[in-house]
């Protein structure tokens, strides 16, 4: 059976290989105008800004090879000049210097072009750093939820750093080699008009033939290759976290044979490419010897018959050539290697755009801060069913209120309905009579928000807790962990308040986390807090201590927690559950103790009665 | 820059001898390459017709050409061994990874194991591909080409020789402080660049608290500081490559100068200096292809040595367990009259005692209740118990018989573990009920998937058993994740032993209520280790054990726990208000 398995998983495998290539070839059409967006946003745009620094770091650049190509030339010119055994030294002065200047500026050349370019990179960097952040920052709440899995945050910020590459490694270089091929072509063009012509259409094989051919020889494979080592990502990822479930199955040798027939497969593909990759470069080498056997020729009819003289120009071009080698080899590799960036480009080219700014209220709110749903429904644009159904809800100033239900059931949803990041589909949801999706940024004055995952940000704990005010003092800041229950711990901290939060070895729990979440929202000072399920993952000795801080911390303030089981929700003064979207109980909790069945069902599950 | 990793491959001595042929050979198609093109040009220089040139044009031709045909040949033995490596290498490291299970993917988080799997085992293949005939060709084509640069011209080879010895000490000082600093570099360069990536993951806490918008222009601010800073860091990097550039563009000028001047004074002719002129170059680019790469080659380097690493921590882990082969595997069969003893047994993590000391014993199928508090040692003790990490003192024995590397795949056999979160394989929903037991009947796999409440979820998909779920197709929500694990459970009915950690912790509490419900008969005659903080559950347990700080505070039965003033009642205080 196990021998069945395996021969499936590998012929799974390879019809899954199929099935994407068929996809690829009617997704390719859509593929491209997706990447062409991709270019239009984030490639394009670039080449405009700051064009002084990117046309120097261009010019540098063909300067560079110039000056390589000229050192060996006036080397040649200077040896088959000297050979001549002249009287007099000055003859060679002129080359002798000109060798001097080219070998040294050359290097010289070189160090500052990549500066130049660098530089410009990393400006361009910096705005495209910027123009991420702006596009992220307009949905930033749903962006995280939309795609819970994958660091795709941390994807973006490499994204950017792929297209710097793209640039350096792809784009530079090509424009450089074209330049430098005008550029011959214009030199040879002084001597003869013919010859130009010829090596105009022999170099351009180089130039441009052999990189558009290993593009389309190769684009098809390195796609599939790529497709294939994703594939082989999720499936080891898949199978490492799962790891102990294999181990306990019995069948983990299967699962090892499988991957490594999966290995091979891939390593066909890459067989292929390092084949070709080689038979490339024996064709370029082969095509690169036509050039320098022809300018030979050529020189040779051209400056040759007579000993010495104008002969010494023979020599000069020959090696003029070779250095120039170095310019035109890597076109190909440059121009396979786009294909790698094609992710990035398309993955940043997604992204939503800005979308126009709503009228938003100006203006502020006066105490006390009443919340009211009327009729709130809620429907994601892919969705089919209401996430959350004609809601009516009213939350007085000052109440606590506990919202249950399953996963899944719409009471996230409703949280971020409340503070606005999202409007109701129909109906309104209102803070003081505003929409409050209207209030725009300024919501943040009244809500607060402790979430599943504190994030703390990679600096010290006072500036952490000084997201929360940034004015605040040392003393205040004091004041916030003493609240929260944390001032015996920062004061043993060696560092105290200047403690790097990430530092090795002093993560903070995550108990602890929330309460330096729950400090910040003391410092900012808020009416309103929504705990969205503070305590998931938290024992029940941490959690309860916790949910007792949160209370007397936060006595005077409305608190909405969200919260899927019982622990806590007999402090509140009001418990709703919601199912489907659908508001199905609510009461105070000693009411529903005392006359809800279900209620009481759960209760005494709870306590472990049932 | 050298690695003494490498000469511990296997094979590394037969392919360095291939590797300096090759390195030979190039060096001599070089030769004939200059030879060829010098003579045509000084022929031509002479003013003797080009259609002579023939032979001289031939020999460039081939001789040019003949260097990638070398290379071409080095390049596919090379590739093919560079495979053969990494593929024992991948081989080993699956091993590893599947016999040591859990305990290594958490020593090095999953992300880790699954990225040096994929691209650490690439990463070491570019590094032998490149590093091996870098090293070689280092010593071997430089001295071959000298040896006609002294014949022809014994000045410029006094020159390129005398350069040759400096070029490699300024390498090696590159590669000791320039190196050290510029990693040190490096490595503040990315720490600064993650502040972006730190912002963008904090981006909803700072929306949370308004201001997300004004930190659009802190990163810019802080994003062109950094970019003074890196240009800064680049200019000690570039600059030293920028010296070996310089180093080899002078060389070739200063050795074009002499000839010059000596040609002058006919001290020499214009074929040997021409011939010189172009040998230059190609001495110089086998240094200069030395130092290049030195990111993907470190990259390799590192790879490689982590992969060392833990190979090396599971030869000695199976080493320990080689002795205990000689106990009988049978023993660990468990049934209604077995025993299951654990004896002062420690694991260590980190240094630190995850579990200190613990001992039970219990009889035949009974069902064992561990809680404590986060951090007390449930899961490790779990961990150990299934097998999944070896304990570092101390022992657990089935039957009188020790539980060890060697023999654990029988226990595990008879195992059913169901951990927090249950992983989904990336497959159709029949396929993960199955997992247990591959050889079920579609029928079978349909009833267990009813027993556990699947029925919903497979109504609502769109080809019921057959559709593929878990991650990157269709997620499962946690109690459904619970509940497919429970069917794993359900349908091979032949693992006695149920391994419990926290199942239902994370899960909403109706979700449980309906879970709990189904867990209950299928506990029924099995030994059953359940790790929890859900007091709850106690109620259904034979044995309590309350761990602290991984040791046995208590234990017994919930009445005798419930009288005493014991930690557990304590425990159960300290809950306060909600529950219990």
């Amino acid at each position: 059976m196990s021998k069945d398995a395996v021969y499936k998983t590998q012929h799974d495998a390879q019809q899954d290989a199929k099935d994407t290539a068929q996809n690829q070839v009617s997704a390719k059409k859509a593929g491209a105008k997706r990447t062409r967006i991709g270019v239009k946003r984030w490639i394009t745009p670039f080449f405009k800004q700051y064009r002084g620094s990117l046309a120097l770091a261009l010019f540098l650049g063909v300067l560079t090879f110039v000056f390589a190509a000229a050192l060996m030339f006036s080397s040649g010119y200077l040896i088959s000049k000297a050979a001549e055994a002249p009287d007099n030294i000055m003859v060679i002065f002129l080359p002798v210097a000109l060798v001097r200047i080219f070998g040294v500026g050359k290097p010289l050349l070189h160090y500052l072009e990549r500066l130049v370019s660098h530089d410009w990179i990393l400006r361009m960097t910096s705005k495209m750093r910027l123009g991420l952040y702006t596009v992220l920052e307009k949905d930033a709440i749903f962006f995280k939820k939309r795609y819970k899995t994958g660091d795709i945050l941390g994807l973006l910020a490499e994204d950017i750093g792929h297209i710097q590459n793209l640039y350096l490694r792809s784009i530079f270089p090509t424009i450089v080699a074209w330049a430098l091929y005008v550029l011959v072509i214009i030199a040879l063009g002084f001597f003869s008009l013919w010859f130009a012509l010829y090596m105009a259409l022999l170099l351009a094989v180089i130039v441009f033939l052999v990189p558009l051919v290993s593009v389309l020889i190769n684009g098809a494979r390195q796609t599939r290759r790529k497709v294939m080592k994703n594939d082989l990502y999720e499936q080891v990822t898949d199978n490492v976290l799962g790891v102990n479930d294999w181990i306990v199955s019995g069948r983990s040798s299967e699962y090892v044979q499988a991957y490594q027939g999966s290995e091979k497969a891939l390593r066909k593909v890459d067989s292929l490419l390092n084949t070709s990759t080689r038979r490339r470069d024996l064709i370029l080498q082969v095509l690169f010897a036509c050039v320098i056997i022809s300018l030979l020729l050529w020189a040779g009819e051209e400056f040759g018959g007579s000993r010495a003289g104008i002969a010494n120009w023979i020599a000069a071009f020959v090696l003029g050539f070779f250095p120039l080698i170095d310019a035109f080899a890597p076109l190909s590799a440059a121009s396979i290697e786009t294909n790698k960036y094609r992710d990035s480009i398309d993955r940043l080219g997604d992204l939503p755009s800005n979308n126009i700014n709503e009228e938003l209220f100006q203006g502020a709110l006066q105490a006390p801060f009443v919340i009211e749903c009327k009729q709130a429904s809620f429907m994601f644009h892919d969705g089919i069913n209401n996430v959350l159904d004609e809601l009516d809800l009213t939350i007085q100033a000052g109440e606590k209120l506990a919202v249950l239900g399953r996963s899944g059931s719409g009471k996230s949803t409703l949280a971020t309905l409340l503070r606005g990041d999202l409007t109701p589909t129909k109906g309104s949801i209102t803070l003081n009579g505003i929409d409050s999706s209207k209030l725009g940024d300024s919501i943040s004055d009244y809500v607060g928000v402790i979430q599943q995952q504190t994030y703390l940000f990679n600096t010290t704990l006072a500036e952490n807790l000084r997201i929360g005010n940034s004015s605040a003092t040392d003393e205040e800041l004091w004041d916030a962990l003493e609240q929260v229950g944390l001032s015996y711990l920062v004061n043993r901290l060696p560092d105290g308040l200047d403690t790097l939060v990430d530092e090795a070895g002093l993560r903070f729990s995550g108990g602890e986390r929330h309460r330096i979440a729950l400090a910040r929202v003391l410092l900012h000072k808020v009416p309103i807090v929504i705990l969205d399920e503070p305590t998931v993952g938290l024992d029940p000795v941490t959690e309860q201590a916790l949910l007792n801080t949160f209370f007397t911390t936060m006595k005077d303030k409305t608190i909405i927690m969200i919260t899927h089981h019982l622990q806590g929700v007999s402090c509140m003064d009001k418990v709703i559950f919601i199912e489907d979207g659908k508001l199905t109980l609510s009461g105070s909790p000693e009411e529903l103790a005392k006359t809800n069945p279900f209620y009481q069902r759960l209760q005494a599950f709870d306590r472990g009665e049932y | 820059m050298l690695d003494k990793a490498l000469f511990e491959l296997p094979g590394i001595k037969r392919i360095l001898i291939a590797l300096a042929v090759f390195a030979a050979f190039e060096a001599l198609v070089i030769l004939g390459l200059a030879w060829g093109l010098s003579s045509a040009v000084t022929n031509l220089w002479l003013g003797h017709p080009t259609t002579e040139q023939l032979l001289w044009i031939v020999l460039f031709f081939l001789s040019f050409v003949g260097i990638q045909i070398v290379r071409y040949a080095k390049d596919k033995m090379l590739d093919t061994y560079a495979f053969e490596r990494a593929d024992e290498l991948r081989q080993d490291l699956m091993h590893s990874i599947f016999s040591r299970g859990s305990s290594l993917v958490q020593e090095q988080g999953s992300g880790t194991t699954t990225t040096l799997l994929l691209e650490g085992i690439e990463q070491v293949e570019i590094y032998l591909r490149l590093v091996l005939s870098k090293m070689v060709r280092l010593f071997v084509i430089p001295f071959f080409l000298l040896i006609p640069i002294f014949i022809l011209d014994w000045v410029s080879g006094i020159i390129m020789l005398l350069i040759f010895p400096f070029v490699i000490l300024y390498m090696v000082i590159l590669g000791r402080f320039a190196g050290e600093k510029a990693t040190k570099q490096h490595k503040e360069f990315k720490r600064l660049a993650n502040h972006f990536v730190d912002t963008l993951r904090g981006i909803d806490t700072l929306k949370f608290f308004g201001l997300s918008k004004k930190q659009g222009d802190s990163i810019y601010a802080v994003s062109e500081r950094y970019r003074g800073a890196t240009i800064k860091t680049l200019r000690v990097a570039i600059l030293s490559s920028s010296v070996l550039d310089l180093f080899a563009t002078l060389s070739v000028a200063a050795v074009a100068i002499m000839l010059g001047l000596r040609l002058l004074d006919e001290s020499i002719i214009l074929f040997p200096a021409l011939t010189v002129l172009i040998l230059a170059p190609e001495y110089f680019k086998t240094i200069r292809e030395f130092a290049a790469d030195f990111h993907a080659s470190l990259d390799g380097k590192n790879s490689l040595a982590s992969i060392q690493k833990i190979l090396l921590k599971t030869e000695e882990s199976e080493d320990a367990s080689v002795d205990a082969l000689l106990n009988d595997s049978r023993h660990l069969l468990w049934s209604e009259s077995s025993e299951l003893a654990v004896n002062d047994l420690s694991y260590l993590y980190d240094e630190f005692e995850a579990v200190s000391k613990v001992s039970f014993a219990v009889l035949g199928p009974v069902k064992v209740g561990i809680i404590g508090a986060s951090g007390a040692g449930k899961s490790s003790l779990i961990h150990l118990l299934g097998g999944f990490s070896l304990a570092s003192e101390g022992s657990i024995c089935i039957n009188n018989t020790e539980l060890t590397g060697a023999n654990r795949e029988e226990w595990q056999q008879q195992l059913a573990y169901l951990p927090q979160n249950p992983y989904i394989f990336h497959a159709t929903l029949s396929e993960n009920i199955s997992f247990y037991h591959p050889g079920a009947t579609e029928e079978e796999v349909l009833q267990a998937a009813q027993v556990v409440g699947l029925q919903d979820l497979i109504d609502e998909l769109p080809e019921g058993l057959n559709t593929k779920i878990g991650e990157g197709a269709r997620p499962l929500s946690g109690g459904q994740a619970q509940r497919v694990a429970l069917a794993r459970i359900c349908l091979d009915k032949k693992r006695s032993v149920l391994l419990f950690d926290e199942p239902t912790a994370h899960l909403d509490i109706e979700t449980e209520l309906e879970l709990k419900q189904k867990m209950l008969p299928l506990m029924q005659d099995k030994l059953v280790l359940f790790a929890t903080h859900r007091l709850h559950w106690m109620h259904d347990m034979d044995l309590i054990i309350v761990l602290d700080e991984g040791r046995i505070v208590e234990s017994g039965t919930l009445e005798e726990l419930q009288k005493s003033s014991s930690t557990f009642a304590s425990f159960v205080s300290k809950l306060g208000g909600g529950a219990a």
